[in-house]
């Protein structure tokens, strides 16, 4: 609860901040603001799980897990900002509000016990993205994705909306133990159940960009501004993944039996879409769309198989890919910085990396790292998520599920080491790229991080 | 002492990797030997500490639970006891002399900071090696160590046959590990865990009889790492090539720490092996056979690092040999009094070779006693040592292991004095050709001729005087001593005894005693007189190459095992390996390769369902909505 009501004050006294002449605080006091949500968000971790918001919130350690993830991410790639100071139409302290306050969505997606907060959750987050994803005003690709995105998400909310007020129909209530509670009463669920919870799953499988929802996603990745594409492919994603498994677990687990199957086909086709398709791909922030799409196949895995161990499956893999994520992006905001001077068509190819390794052997290490964390090479964090993932998905005995998991996984190594490569093998004219000091701190956090829970993922796992 | 400080034993070697590693080039010289001196003493005295607050119970320190897989639990944590904190003093003591050495003997050399990180990485794997509560930390050391001395044996990477050196090493060591990690897997298979004092309790439990199939199994896998690791027949021939390294590597990593990393784990697994005598005979029939091999190929070598390393292979078949008699502390013994005098050996050969100016041939030698007179009688020191002449330490712990082999098997014993006759030969010809006689070599070496610097001579005495009084930590009764390293080990063969008493039985009689001591310091004297007649009498050079005919000249060429080897292994092996590339080239390719355009051609078609079309996305997004809600209701 402490998260939402700081994020909502200290959101609107960083606005205000914005009414200086002097833009330099911003930057600082955002992160201040982040960081004491941060402790605030982990002060009842010892505590027992409660309710809030007369009864329409829920706190325990999964739920803070989650939420600290968000913050955590959130802190990362506000320090990647640099302020937007290189930008002279940007308005960095409605960017830096819309942050905060996308991030109170998040919380009340992750600790939703009513679909009433659940619904104002996705609505706060999404609107605040819709904004930020058009915030490059003069780039037309920037407002094209800004409306897609909007046009996609209204109707997704729309059919999401439609789902719950079912589900209200069919229960009485909004409320996810009453829910609960009435889908074991009921031997035979009546179909107006089993509409409004096939409808509402699909609205929120739109907003992680399951197949056959996903198709905004490349669009919009790549058109918005790098720094929101990966605000959008971490938080919204990882608020997106908590809500699933919250609903899943707390109110359908039920009658698993009669939904597993359509997750399972969504799954198997998010991860054929995400995986196959970013082969072809020439831009490595197209790349990176796709690749989420990916992840999201992997994690809908672990919520098909939805066993003891898919808790904190999600939380690590939630982790671990924001913190790669947020690695390569943090690596092709500078490099595409250098390179759009020669050219802005190849800012954001793979051949912008070219000879990266030779003039900059820290960026290209950082992003090694990450690209191995996505693509799952052992001693990096996304190893042990990919292998918690996939031993929850055994342990459901879903074996036909994990040949195409681990096949996928395969092809994914292709087109993540095309970075790899690009960087250590190929010539090109990069020169030394600056780097401040606080940036490249930033950067060698998140590697360490994806180290660290490299060598020890009991460390993590072990708290959840 | 505070537990959490033990941590800090492998890890100030490992910051000084960090900061001489990556600071290469920047840190300066100077520093660069400080550091990594530094963080071996640190480590050094911190064990000092370990050492004094023991209270003789085996303490476990958890840093975190590393992996927990199923019901498989494996922490990341270190064992105290009583021989661990032994190997610690070896390894962290003679450590510290050969880094203090090596920053007078590497001083010229241009990689002097990477030598340095290397050797500061090498010593936190062998810690985490003998510290670990776990055969899987023991693992991971044990491949680090592998790893270190790869890249300390190829450290002159220029040289090719240095490469190709490296190279053997390690691939000798895989096969070993293969053997080792087998092992492991056999013991997570058969006990559950991997935490050594679980393993053991469960071993010992009485549910496993002796010579279980199982346990054999086990431990002869474990041996064939040791085997490996330790250089024993048929993995030896990579150690006497090791020595392509630069000398203070061939002191610690081949000859005092490392190779002894499986006499270490044979102890350590001690519990497992009384319940497998057969596996024991088999570990003391090829130590034996390796120090009697080993020790006869020293007889004709010329190279005074290559005399060396045949006499450490000879001296770790001797330690394999007390451990096959289930002479646990005996072993462990002689690898403390082998670390003393053969770190001292190499270290003075390394003094020999850094006044030669790199010349390592001891037929252009000759007379350097009068030039390096601390090289000298350290050396000399040393060479009594290992020849086992009273009362130095070398008496003692071969003199224990003899005792054991005679209370087990006469002929064994029969063969163990024969190679300590061969060992005080070659030792003593190896003496009076180097520092005897008349100087052989070219005017310049001669003109360069000189001791060396305090740096490296300090080291070399400290260990002579260790060499020398090394024998007092186990005086037998028969002497009037209290054997205290027995009496300090004796809890950690508690549960053997318990599974295997008869492993542990037989006493010799006093007045025997005395007679296997008088004839085998009296076999060694014997021929070190042969010796002195031949090289100091006579005068004797060892002839050139090419005069050497029949068996010495066998002998010279190291019985053609690696000719042996080259042809039985290595070129039917590089044989199939061409034919399978040239099968791999055509079918493989074509698999992996059409898979790889298959997932190409399918991208390219999927890649155009992405028309950027807001319209076309609604339509398929409804289109999903439809089929999902017409399977879930109309056709289930």
């Amino acid at each position: 609860m402490l998260p939402i009501v700081l994020l909502s004050i200290l959101g609107l006294v960083v606005l205000f901040l914005g009414f200086q002449k002097s833009k330099n605080l911003l930057l600082p006091a955002t992160l201040l603001v982040l960081a004491i949500v941060l402790v605030a968000n982990f002060l009842h971790w010892n505590d027992m799980p409660s309710l809030y918001f007369k009864n329409m919130l829920f706190e325990n350690k999964f739920t803070m897990a989650f939420s600290g993830i968000v913050i955590f991410s959130a802190f990362l790639i506000v320090a990647l900002t640099r302020g937007f100071v290189d930008d002279e139409s940007a308005q960095p302290a409605e960017y830096y509000t819309l942050m905060l306050f996308s991030l109170v969505g998040a919380v009340m997606m992750i600790g939703f016990e009513n679909l009433i907060m659940l619904f104002v959750g996705i609505e706060i987050l999404s609107v605040s993205m819709f904004i930020l994803t058009g915030s490059d005003k003069k780039n037309l690709r920037s407002n094209e994705a800004a409306l897609k995105y909007f046009l996609m998400g209204a109707f997704a909310t729309g059919i999401m909306l439609f789902g719950m007020a079912l589900l209200y129909g069919a229960t009485g209530s909004f409320n996810l133990t009453a829910i609960k509670g009435y889908v074991m009463a009921n031997n035979a669920p009546s179909a107006m159940l089993y509409v409004g919870l096939l409808m509402l799953l699909i609205g929120m499988l739109f907003k992680v960009s399951a197949a056959p929802f996903h198709f905004w996603t490349p669009d919009v990745y790549d058109g918005a501004p790098t720094i929101f594409t990966t605000y959008m492919s971490t938080i919204v994603k990882t608020a997106g993944f908590a809500a699933i498994y919250r609903l899943l677990s707390g109110s359908f687990s039920g009658i698993y039996s009669f939904w597993w199957m359509t997750l399972a086909v969504i799954t198997v086709l998010t991860l054929l879409a995400g995986n196959i398709t970013a082969v072809y791909q020439t831009s490595f922030k197209r790349m990176m769309a796709y690749s989420s799409i990916s992840h999201a196949g992997y994690l809908l895995l672990s919520l098909t198989a939805l066993t003891n161990q898919s808790q904190s499956a999600i939380v690590f893999y939630s982790l671990a890919y924001s913190i790669a994520t947020i690695s390569a992006f943090g690596v092709l905001m500078l490099v595409a910085k250098e390179t759009g001077v020669h050219s802005y068509e190849n800012a954001e190819r793979f051949e912008a990396f070219n000879g990266l390794g030779k003039k900059n052997p820290l960026l290209a290490f950082v992003l090694t790292v990450s690209m191995l964390s996505l693509a799952g090479i052992p001693l990096t964090a996304g190893f042990w998520g990919k292998f918690f993932v996939f031993s929850s998905a055994a342990d459901r005995g879903l074996t036909w599920m994990l040949v195409i998991a681990i096949l996928m996984s395969t092809v994914g190594i292709y087109y993540y080491f095309k970075a790899i490569i690009a960087a250590y093998m190929r010539e090109g004219e990069l020169s030394a790229i600056k780097v401040s000091p606080f940036y490249r701190l930033i950067l060698i956090a998140t590697t360490i991080i994806t180290l660290v829970f490299g060598l020890m993922p009991d460390f993590l796992k072990g708290l959840v | 002492m505070n537990s959490s400080l033990l941590f800090l034993i492998p890890l100030l070697p490992l910051i000084g990797f960090i900061i001489n590693g990556i600071g290469f080039r920047h840190v300066p010289k100077s520093l660069a030997g400080v550091i990594g001196s530094a963080a071996s003493l640190g480590a050094f005295a911190i064990s000092i500490l370990a050492w004094n607050a023991f209270e003789g119970q085996p303490q476990v320190v958890k840093l975190f639970d590393w992996i927990s897989i199923g019901q498989l639990t494996i922490p990341f944590a270190f064992q105290i006891d009583q021989l661990s904190l032994l190997m610690l003093m070896v390894v962290t003591g003679v450590g510290s002399l050969i880094h203090i050495y090596s920053m007078g003997y590497m001083h010229h050399d241009e990689g002097f900071g990477k030598f340095f990180a290397f050797l500061n990485l090498f010593l936190f794997f062998m810690l985490l090696l003998v510290m670990g509560s776990n055969y899987v930390i023991m693992f991971i050391g044990w491949e680090g160590v592998g790893l270190c001395s790869y890249l300390l044996i190829g450290f002159w990477n220029k040289v090719t046959n240095y490469n190709n050196a490296a190279r053997k090493a390690f691939i000798m060591n895989r096969i070993g590990d293969l053997g080792f990690l087998l092992g492991i897997f056999m013991i997570i298979q058969t006990f559950g865990s991997v935490e050594y004092l679980e393993v053991f309790a469960k071993a010992a439990n009485g549910s496993f009889s002796i010579n279980d199939t199982v346990i054999v199994t086990i431990t002869a896998l474990l041996f064939v790492g040791a085997m490996g690791k330790s250089a024993q027949i048929p993995l030896y021939t990579w150690l006497p090539d090791a020595m392509a390294g630069p000398t203070p590597v061939s002191a610690l990593i081949h000859a005092a720490t490392m190779v002894t990393a499986g006499i270490y784990m044979v102890i350590r697994s001690n519990v497992l092996y009384s319940l497998a005598p057969a596996t024991l005979g088999v570990v003391g029939g090829i130590g034996l056979l390796t120090a009697v091999v080993a020790a006869s190929i020293g007889l004709y070598q010329n190279d005074i690092k290559k005399v060396l390393a045949y006499s450490t292979v000879s001296q770790l078949g001797y330690m394999f040999l007390a451990l096959g008699v289930g002479a646990y502390t005996s072993a462990m013994f002689h690898v403390m009094t082998h670390a003393f005098f053969k770190a001292l050996l190499f270290l003075g050969a390394g003094s020999v070779i850094h006044a030669m100016s790199d010349e390592q041939d001891i037929r252009n030698m000759g007379g350097l006693r009068k030039h390096l007179p601390v090289t000298f009688w350290t050396f000399f020191v040393a060479t009594l040592a290992i020849s086992g002449i009273f009362p130095l330490s070398g008496f003692f712990s071969k003199d224990e292991i003899l005792a054991h082999v005679f209370e087990h098997n006469q002929i064994m014993w029969g063969i163990g004095l024969f190679t300590s006759m061969m060992t005080a030969f070659y030792m003593f010809r190896l003496l009076f050709v180097t520092f005897f006689g008349e100087f052989r070599g070219t005017h310049d070496q001669k003109h360069h001729l000189h001791e060396s610097p305090a740096t490296m001579t300090i080291p070399l005495i400290i260990l002579a005087v260790l060499s020398a009084a090394g024998g007092l930590l186990n005086i037998p009764h028969v002497l009037g001593g209290g054997e205290s390293l027995a009496h300090f080990m004796a809890p950690l063969f508690e549960l053997s005894k318990q599974v295997n008493p008869d492993l542990f039985e037989g006493h010799l009689e006093h007045s025997t005693e005395y007679i296997l001591m008088g004839v085998s310091v009296g076999a060694a004297v014997l021929s070190i007189l042969f010796a002195y007649n031949l090289f100091m009498g006579k005068k004797v050079v060892p002839a050139a190459d090419k005069d050497v005919t029949g068996f010495p000249k066998v002998l010279q060429n190291k019985y053609y095992v690696d000719e042996f080897y080259e042809a039985v292994f290595v070129n039917p092996m590089r044989k199939l390996s061409d034919l399978l590339y040239s099968f791999g080239e055509f079918l493989i390719d074509l698999v992996v390769n059409g898979t790889g355009r298959l997932v190409q051609f399918l991208s390219g078609r999927l890649r155009l369902l992405q028309t950027g079309e807001t319209g076309f996305y609604v339509f398929a997004m409804v289109l999903g909505i439809l089929v999902i809600l017409a399977w879930n209701l109309l056709l289930k």
